[in-house]
């Protein structure tokens, strides 16, 4: 009888967990259909007034104007030249790195190679900003002779260098996992080291590779604090196009500037959103196409095809190069005779390094150029650590860090903004984390395939590629106006849950599927139900993989500005939130605001940068030495 | 001096007369993996166009042995050497050694096929190439030659830009023998080519390296006996990484000198 019962209740509860762990898990589907579904909503009165075409290729961005005109085709041209420059020198950097960091790094430096490249993906976008804003732009300015570094070559730099770290740790990953044989077999013919990166390593992981460079694009395009903090926010297109000096105003740029200041539901509104969609399908689109480069990567055969359509193929190949060689050479010719002339001086000694040289010569300077472009990398980041560093310490005193600001920030501490901060992160992990690690319980454990799964995978890996201002905008017009909680704690604790949501799924999943199966098995011999095998023998062990997840999620929501810029965020504040539906300061908006709308406060924005990128950083620390102490307990 | 007792080989084996020819000599020579001697004072000679087997146990470092032939084992960290290998004259590990050239010369065969995911054509040819080599008449020829000497050509000349991937795993395994030949090395080290192969491929890679030794001297590691009877004209055997028997194929498996040879042949342990 007790069996009996007890048998009962399992079968109710396992029942019920079941329900539960795919109702989490399709909340990320049904959270992109809502995004998608409000950003529509929210845009219909611009694709339907104005119309598509009129909107997407209209010449002039005006929205203040009489008329006001709304076309979006200068800020997409903003968007792709700026991303456009950040990837001419971030793709040839970040892929000779990615080599160095892989093949040819010192014994034992591997890991602290790739930490630095972490650091380098968890400095806070509005931290760029800073630096972009006061020592890039001014470094433009003085060594360009150029009335103002406010342009797209400030954008392009700093974007680059954001989207660095992607493209490493991508291509890194890519490249370390051709197959060793592969490098034997090249090596045993007597191909020197440098042959076998160039003619075996590199076409293995040139799917992989290719993937982290649009996934370094998808970053860019995304990417809101930095490039509105430098690019200088004139809706122009530049004039001659090849003018790295003109200023430009990205699709991002254009949503966090104006979203502030727009009247709800007029025709302005509604375009922003239309702006938002653009930017969206944009983003689906670039991080599709890596996702799929990703999947399909097995398939990793390289010149291989039939007889003459290979043959074909290597020729159209081998001469595209030559063709985009020539074609960057004219542009910019167009600008300057003198870079044209030393682009073709570099392209003739290219070629010369890799057809005319003794081979020793040519490993010789390749390794060279590897070494100097991660050393370029490391400097980057020292420099900006450093920069951080000098300009904020002098700022911090305890009264700083325990006060309220006064004189509009120039003066007094910024403890609200702290507080608000942790505030935010705390309340967006507290939502995203059961629904994350119930989520990945379930994708690992319980999903058998099938349409659902698939539709509910869609949903993670689309969720993961919203630009973060995507967020904000959503948050603003579901939260804040469709549910009415107004611009609250709660709406931007909502929204970054949201944001992080799929980083806590994805480090759990993979914590959750490396515990061997034998363990599982083992606890079903036992007679254990299916929920009991996960509880006790699964997550136990996933624990320290979960928590690494919840670390990172928490140092992203605690850096990013865009989502909350709407949702939560506000400049001053009397007295810290005694209620879930007040406002907040929070630490990347004082920081932006202070940098970029109040005059003679840069000391007290440099000390704001420097406790976030302290916290940001720690944060980042921790979960390395969560990873460095478990793996070494870990026996099987 | 760990080595000074360990040089069995020579007193051993097929004796200075074995030696007269030989294209490569191990002396005294001795491999670390960190702290961990792999191999100890290991002493024998290669003969020129003559095919010599390594058999052991496993874990007793004969493809360790093989691997050191030509500097493979630079591929891997914390490797220390000690002891000389010669090859034309010259220690392989001595100073200003041209590891590439080495390994053009003394080329080599894996356990596991692994041709490269490239066309049949592009995997015979990479090792010219890597020399520079780019002539359409010169490579074409080399194909054509190499892939006859690795008696393949006849099951692939129609389809030489076909991926390498579509053969079969006999077939990939006598596509990376004509790779390492189009090179024109003088040496063939193969480490247990035909572990990972069904009999019948066996039987046609052990039919090559019985030809192959006509303008080659070949090195091969095996665990299997009869292999190593069927194919080799010298034999040595290795245990936890010395060289405890050295000598001809026939004297090593009908009459060996040492008693553990003969308790490993006769299936005793191991």
């Amino acid at each position: 009888m007790e069996g009996a019962r007890r048998g009962k209740r399992n079968r109710l509860l396992e029942f019920l967990v079941e329900r539960a762990l795919f109702a989490s898990a399709l909340f990320s589907a049904v959270a992109v259909a809502f995004i998608i579904l409000f950003l529509f909503r929210e845009s219909l009165p611009i694709f339907l007034g104005p119309g598509l075409l009129d909107f997407v290729l209209g010449a002039a961005w005006n929205p203040v104007g009489s008329p006001p005109l709304f076309g979006a085709l200068p800020l997409v041209a903003g968007t792709a030249l700026v991303t456009l420059g950040a990837m001419v020198f971030a793709i040839p950097l970040g892929v000779a790195t990615a080599v160095f960091v892989s093949e040819l790094s010192p014994k034992g430096w591997k890991p602290l190679l790739k930490l630095c490249v972490e650091i380098l993906a968890g400095v806070p976008s509005v931290v760029y900003g800073l630096f972009g804003l006061v020592v890039l732009t001014d470094w433009i300015r003085v060594s360009f002779a150029v009335p103002t570094g406010e342009s797209w070559l400030a954008g392009s730099v700093l974007l680059g260098v954001m989207s660095l770290p992607t493209i490493i740790s991508v291509s890194e990953d890519a490249i370390s996992s051709v197959l060793r044989e592969h490098k034997e077999a090249s090596l045993s013919l007597g191909a020197t080291k440098w042959q076998t990166i160039w003619r075996v390593v590199l076409p293995s992981a040139r799917s992989g590779i290719t993937a982290a460079v649009v996934l370094g694009m998808g970053r860019a395009i995304g990417e809101t604090m930095a490039v509105m903090m430098v690019t200088g926010n004139a809706a122009v297109i530049p004039s001659p196009i090849t003018n790295v000096f003109s200023p430009v105003r990205t699709i991002t740029g254009t949503l966090g500037i104006e979203m502030g200041e727009v009247a709800f539901g007029s025709m302005h509104y509604s375009a922003l959103f239309g702006l938002a969609v653009l930017l969206f399908v944009i983003v689906l689109v670039v991080n599709s196409a890596a996702l799929f480069l990703l999947r399909h990567r097995q398939a990793g055969a390289f010149g291989a095809g039939r007889g003459m359509v290979s043959r074909a193929k290597s020729f159209l190949s081998g001469n595209m190069v030559l063709l985009a060689g020539l074609a960057v050479v004219a542009l910019a010719g167009m600008s300057s005779r003198a870079l044209a002339a030393s682009l073709l001086v570099a392209f003739a000694l290219l070629y010369l390094l890799l057809t005319r040289l003794r081979r020793q010569w040519t490993e010789k300077i390749a390794f060279g150029a590897m070494g100097a472009s991660f050393l370029l990398v490391a400097c980057a980041l020292a420099v900006i650590i450093y920069y951080v560093f000098s300009n904020g310490l002098p700022a911090i005193t305890p009264e700083f860090l325990s006060g309220f600001p006064g004189n509009s920030g120039r003066a007094g501490g910024i403890l609200p903004a702290i507080i608000g901060t942790v505030y935010l992160v705390a309340g967006a992990i507290a939502i995203a984390l059961p629904l994350g690690v119930g989520a990945a319980v379930y994708l690992a454990e319980y999903s058998r395939g099938g349409r659902i799964v698939s539709v509910v995978r869609a949903g993670i890996d689309n969720l993961n590629g919203v630009p973060s201002i995507v967020f904000g905008l959503f948050g603003f017009a579901f939260l804040v106006i469709f549910l009415k909680l107004g611009v609250s704690l709660l709406a931007g604790q909502l929204t970054l849950a949201l944001m992080v949501l799929p980083t806590i799924i994805r480090t759990s999943e993979e914590a959750i599927k490396s515990v061997p199966n034998s363990f599982r098995e083992g606890s079903l011999a036992l007679g254990a139900t299916k929920w009991q095998t996960v509880w006790r023998v699964v997550l136990p062990p996933s624990v320290p993989g979960i928590l690494t997840g919840v670390i990172l999620g928490m140092g992203r929501a605690a850096g990013e500005t865009a989502p909350i810029m709407f949702t939560a965020a506000v400049f001053s504040q009397r007295a810290l939130p005694s209620s879930e539906l007040e406002p907040v300061m929070a630490l990347p908006y004082h920081i932006y605001l202070l940098a970029t709308s109040v005059p003679g406060a840069a000391g007290n924005a440099y000390g704001a940068a420097l406790v976030l990128l302290v916290l940001v950083l720690g944060m980042y620390g921790f979960t390395a030495l969560i990873r460095a102490g478990f793996s070494g307990r870990r026996n099987w | 001096m760990e080595e000074g007792g360990a040089v069995i080989g020579p007193e051993n084996g097929a004796g200075a007369d074995a030696e007269g020819d030989a294209v490569m000599r191990c002396r005294g020579f001795s491999l670390w993996y960190g702290k961990v001697q792999a191999l100890k004072g290991v002493h024998f000679g290669v003969r020129k166009n003559k095919v010599t087997a390594l058999i052991g146990p496993s874990g007793c470092g004969k493809s360790t042995l093989i691997r050191a032939l030509n500097r493979m084992n630079d591929v891997i960290d914390c490797v220390r050497t000690e002891g000389e290998i010669e090859f034309l004259g010259r220690n392989v590990y001595g100073p200003g050694v041209d590891v590439t050239e080495l390994r053009t010369k003394v080329g080599m065969i894996f356990q596991r096929p692994n041709p490269f995911p490239m066309s049949i054509y592009e995997n015979v040819v990479y090792g010219l190439r890597v020399h520079g080599v780019n002539d359409r008449r010169v490579l074409d020829e080399a194909v054509e030659r190499s892939l006859k000497q690795a008696a393949l050509w006849d099951e692939v000349d129609c389809r030489l830009h076909e991926p390498a991937l579509s053969l079969s795993g006999g077939q990939q395994q006598r596509l990376c023998v004509a790779r390492a030949l189009a090179g024109g090395p003088e040496v063939l080290l193969m480490d247990e080519p035909t572990s990972a192969l069904d009999p019948i491929a066996t039987a046609k890679i052990e039919d090559l390296v019985y030809h192959l030794k006509r303008d080659y001297t070949v090195v091969i590691v095996t665990h299997n006996m009869q292999q190593a009877a069927r194919v080799s004209d010298f034999t040595g055997f290795l245990y936890l990484g010395e060289l405890v028997e050295f000598g001809e194929t026939e004297q090593v498996f009908k009459r060996p000198k040492e008693a553990l040879t003969e308790r490993y042949i006769t299936g005793s342990f191991g």
